[in-house]
């Protein structure tokens, strides 16, 4: 096995005192932006860039994919503790982290979803692996048609799901796709539903709706039954990590399932949202405590916090080898690459072995050091939920706010996270699902893009989705999981008559 | 007073909401207007989409108000109980009162001024606490956000007047 | 073995920096005393984070940092919305401040052109071009044309029409393809994407017939053979320099021109412009240090390794220059029904 010597070779460039260290700096910094909704992993990774300019680029890349790492398990911190998804891949892990929190668990929530994060990274990093040469090439099959069956099945799998009024989901759904088309459309050219505000030029931030929708409006929710100007009592401890650590083996089916998802995901490239969204959303359909899920079920946790990173990681290779960044982080560290004189692209892997097996291998390395140093700080965070809420509650506030502003540096966004914060609540209380709103505000450009590319290449036929074996099957996996309901219907009424049949004939 | 006294009923709630998201709906509608709604010989304009999803954004909440409207199946089922609202604008105004301040003054200005107001009216603390507390996240403020990460917060006239940025 | 390889490029580059200033004799001295920076710097790139724009930014910024040719901290940030309008938009706004620079290409002319934008090119000061970029035209690896007459022939005689991919719609790869088709009466189906990066995948992948990347946007694909440079769009051949394939060097690639098309040049300025209201100070002090970085061998290395040709324009040049090519598009533009403004 060619890749496992390489992959040896890489250990040995990886593994001395100052890569490790650089992982471990890496590692704590990102958890510090990740945690600060106004910071995330793009922005760490860009102010470190400049640091990174002299160093070897072995060591530059593993501090900042370090980073990255660090920064993605301090999203879910948020997600958890907060309900404030600081990346739209965390978004999902909202739906069961929070309630769980709220519950007074908060040690095994944040200790899930680390481990699962761990796990699905540790699945990509693997079939990365060994899988190296064939996932360019299955890669590069993707185009247009490609691209859009995938959002389609992502979001197949995950609507349906909510035992709201199905006018309202589809409210929901539709607002979110109508956001998403606002700024300038990449077909035409042209700036839709801006009504000449330039404010509106860059389209409706994912960040901006979610510390609204989410996080103020969740606060204004929990202010309703009374000014509880109390922490939550939690038991915080390291033993509460390690009874997670002993409880996680039941969940095999949740783990593996969702890293599974996120590994096709990462490699198609669907992305870690996508990825999220669709472990999230076919665990509660297939799970036998389907209705448990939003109320702080562990399952709910571990399906998307395994997707979102086994995604993360198993993306790094196309971007690698295709030039392709798979998210704004990986996009800047790409910046990086060009200015340390590496050209992503197939030949990186023939011209230096060492940096991209180095990566490779900092990446087994890195996930392990990750994982134990945002185990440790488990019971830390965990105790901030105990802070009186007449201090953490205005803190949120201020932190949301910062993160409203840093996204664009516009004072109109301020106004436009106040006002889906109101949404959030009027919209909470009124049972409108929050979640296909955002799912569709991520997906629907991106979606709409790719459908629009693909009528250009079909000249306008729709046969084009059903071209080839790969994009047919992945269009009608889509068509059937998002007609389920009826499917479900028919084969119990089926099953139904086949039970009174015999009684007919009595 | 009555404090489990409805101060909003949740069918008019309801209502309320179908009309808001119907009048979205119309100003996606008016947006996608302005493109080309068609569908030509290379796919769809740029309009297309939008325009649709407008219609289906009406469709949709006139069936909400229907549902609201003909139910009353709410009842007499509460969206805010008088004592509901009141803790939450008690939470939400002054959340107001530093979203217009940081537009004004900056948001370091703003933070403080918000977490002293809160932790002293709401919270009870002493006022030095609070104080102390609000101007120590003003500082955590400028040391993580402008000095270590080189991301600019919102300033307003007093940091000018001392010469930071 | 691989930092001695970076070592020389560095040597050829103090080498050549050192050539360029004989030729030139000392640079113009500029009245730098009346103003510098006096806070953190923001270099605005209008477009995404990793292409070409942004690595044009952080090029600067490193020549800067590394020569220390300022005393203030430069931070580079992507304002990519609105295919980079909203990066035009936040340094208009900052009406006098000569802290805020925009990096951008021609887009800060041909934007508000086609899009319904709140600013025009006269609102700004622009600095300095740089640099250009070329632009090639690629086809897959294998394909069977050799060069651009072999592929514009194959285009006009296929049933169904070629399919070109590029970065953004009503962009200078978009303009480029109508430019060919004008020239050759072939017919291409452009399809825009939101990066060069993506459209040289596609077209390795085999679901497009070509594209126009800019060279530093497919030189990864090139030199493993995916791709084939047909040729480029420039008055000249590119400059001399080591091979990337195992055959060819940039300089190898043919002109356009050589190979009988009818379009002389077209090449992207990558340029740098500061609010509406600096002063003439502040300009010129931007003026001078863009010139100097133009001189270290850091940006030697930049131009060699994105495969650009240097060409620095600052003052009254670039305004005439600027306004000969915004009126050249804007024909174009009139002629495509592309224009709003």
């Amino acid at each position: 096995m060619a890749n496992l010597d390489s992959l040896f070779h890489g250990f040995v460039v990886a593994l001395t005192m100052q890569h490790v260290m650089l992982m471990m700096v890496g590692v704590l910094l990102g958890i510090l932006v990740g945690v600060l909704p106004g910071l995330g992993a793009p922005n760490g990774v860009t102010l470190l860039l400049p640091l990174t300019y002299t160093m070897d680029p072995v060591g530059a890349i593993i501090l900042l994919t370090s980073m990255y790492w660090g920064a993605l398990f301090g999203g879910s911190t948020t997600s958890i503790l907060f309900n404030i998804p600081g990346e739209p891949s965390s978004v999902a892990t909202t739906f069961d982290g929070h309630p769980m929190a709220k519950q007074g668990r908060a040690i095994q929530a944040l200790s899930f979803a680390f481990l699962s994060a761990g796990f699905g990274a540790m699945v990509g990093v693997i079939v990365t692996t060994l899988l190296s040469g064939w996932v360019t090439s299955f890669a590069l099959q993707f185009s247009s048609p490609e691209f859009f069956a995938v959002y389609f099945l992502a979001f197949a799998s995950f609507v349906g799901l909510s035992a709201a009024q199905p006018s309202k989901t589809i409210v929901s759904i539709l607002l979110g796709f109508a956001f998403a088309t606002v700024g300038m459309d990449t077909i035409s050219g042209s700036l839709r539903l801006t009504f000449g505000f330039d404010e509106l030029l860059r389209g409706i931030s994912f960040l901006i709706v979610v510390i609204g929708l989410f996080g103020i409006g969740e606060l204004l929710l929990t202010m309703e039954e009374g000014l509880k100007f109390e922490g939550v009592r939690a038991k915080v401890s390291l033993a509460g990590v390690l009874e997670t650590l002993v409880r996680m083996p039941r969940y095999w089916v949740a783990l593996i399932r969702g890293s599974l998802i996120g590994v096709w995901m990462g490699i198609t490239p669907g992305g870690p949202t996508a990825a999220s969204f669709m472990s999230y959303g076919l665990a509660k359909r297939f799970s036998r405590r389907r209705e448990h899920f939003g109320t702080g079920e562990p399952e709910g946790i571990i399906a998307p916090e395994a997707a979102d990173h086994g995604a993360g990681t198993a993306a790094m290779l196309p971007m690698l080898a295709l030039g392709i960044p798979g998210s704004a982080t990986a996009a800047v560290m790409m910046g990086g690459l060009m200015i340390w004189g590496l050209n992503p692209g197939p030949m990186l892997f023939i011209e230096r072995p060492d940096f991209v097996w180095g990566l490779i291998a900092s990446m087994y390395i890195g996930n392990v050091v990750a994982v134990i140093l945002v185990l440790a700080t488990v019971p830390l965070f965990a105790s901030i939920l105990r802070i009186p809420f007449a201090i953490i509650g205005p803190l949120i506030v201020v932190v949301c706010f910062i993160g409203a502003w840093t996204v664009g540096a516009s004072k109109p966004d301020l106004w436009l996270a106040l006002i889906f914060g109101i949404v959030g609540y009027v919209f909470k209380k009124l049972d409108y699902p929050i979640a296909p709103l955002v799912l569709a505000l991520v997906l629907g450009d991106k979606a709409e893009d790719a459908f629009r590319q693909s009528m250009l290449m079909s000249q306008g036929s729709l046969n084009i989705f059903f071209s080839n074996p790969l994009v047919g099957t992945i269009t009608t996996l889509a068509i059937i999981l998002v007609t389920w309901p009826f499917w479900a219907g028919l084969m119990r009424r089926v099953h139904l008559l086949r039970i009174r049949q015999p009684k007919v004939i009595e | 007073m009555d404090n489990e006294r409805a101060l909003i009923s949740r069918a008019s709630m309801e209502v309320a909401t179908a009309l808001v998201t119907g009048g979205v709906g119309a100003a996606v509608i008016w947006g996608a207007a302005e493109h080309d709604i068609g569908w030509g010989d290379s796919g769809p304009g740029s309009g297309y989409f939008p325009f649709r999803i407008g219609i289906l954004i009406i469709l949709a909440s006139l069936t909400n108000l229907v549902l609201a409207l003909r139910r009353r199946g709410f009842g007499n089922e509460v969206f805010v109980t008088n004592a509901q609202m009141r803790s939450v604008l008690a939470f939400g105004l002054p959340i107001l009162g530093f979203v217009v301040l940081s537009l004004f003054l900056g948001l370091y200005v703003a933070a403080i001024l918000y977490l002293a107001f809160v932790m002293i009216f709401q919270g009870g603390y002493r006022p030095l606490f609070a104080i102390g507390l609000a101007f120590a996240v003003a500082v955590a403020m400028r040391l993580i956000f402008p000095i270590w990460f080189k991301v600019p917060l919102l300033t307003g006239p007093i940091e000018a007047l001392l010469g930071l940025y | 073995m691989i930092p001695k390889v970076i070592n020389a490029q560095r040597a050829l580059g103090f080498a050549a920096s050192a050539a360029m200033a004989l030729v030139l004799g000392t640079a113009p001295a500029f009245a730098q005393a009346e103003w510098k920076p006096t806070k953190p710097v923001e270099f605005v790139g209008a477009a995404g984070a990793g292409g070409g724009t942004d690595i044009f930014a952080r090029a600067v910024q490193l020549a800067i940092q590394n020569n220390k040719l300022i005393d203030q901290p430069i931070l580079v940030s992507n304002k990519g919305g609105g295919s980079g309008a909203e990066t035009f938009v936040y340094v208009k706004a900052a009406e006098g401040d000569g802290h805020k620079l925009a990096f951008g290409t021609s887009n800060l002319y041909t934007l508000p052109m086609v899009a319904k934008v709140a600013f025009k090119h006269t609102d700004f000061m622009p600095v300095a071009a740089m640099v250009f970029d070329e632009f090639i035209l690629w086809t897959k690896g294998d394909a069977p044309y050799n060069d651009y007459k072999s592929f514009t022939t194959a285009a006009k005689a296929a049933s169904g029409p070629f399919k070109m991919a590029g970065a953004l719609s009503k962009d200078t790869d978009q303009t480029l393809t109508r430019l060919i088709e004008k020239d050759t009466g072939a017919k291409f189906v452009y399809i825009p994407f939101k990066s060069g990066g993506e459209a040289s995948v596609q077209l390795t992948g085999g679901h497009v017939q070509s594209h126009v990347n800019n060279p530093s946007e497919s030189v990864g694909h090139w030199k493993a053979g995916q791709l084939k440079a047909l040729c480029v769009f420039s008055k000249e051949r590119m400059a001399e320099g080591p091979k990337v394939t195992p055959t060819q060097s940039w300089h190898d690639i043919p002109t356009c021109k050589e190979q009988g098309a009818g379009i002389e040049a077209y090449q992207m300025p990558r340029t740098v412009a500061l609010p509406p209201g600096t002063p003439q100070a502040t300009v010129d002090f931007w003026a001078g240090v863009l010139k100097k970085v133009t001189e270290t061998p850091e940006w030697k290395d930049y131009l060699t390794r994105t495969a650009q040709t240097g060409r620095f324009m600052a003052g009254s040049n670039l305004k005439a220059f600027i306004d000969e090519d915004e009126k050249r598009t804007r024909k174009v533009y009139e002629e495509e029904g592309w224009l709003v403004n």
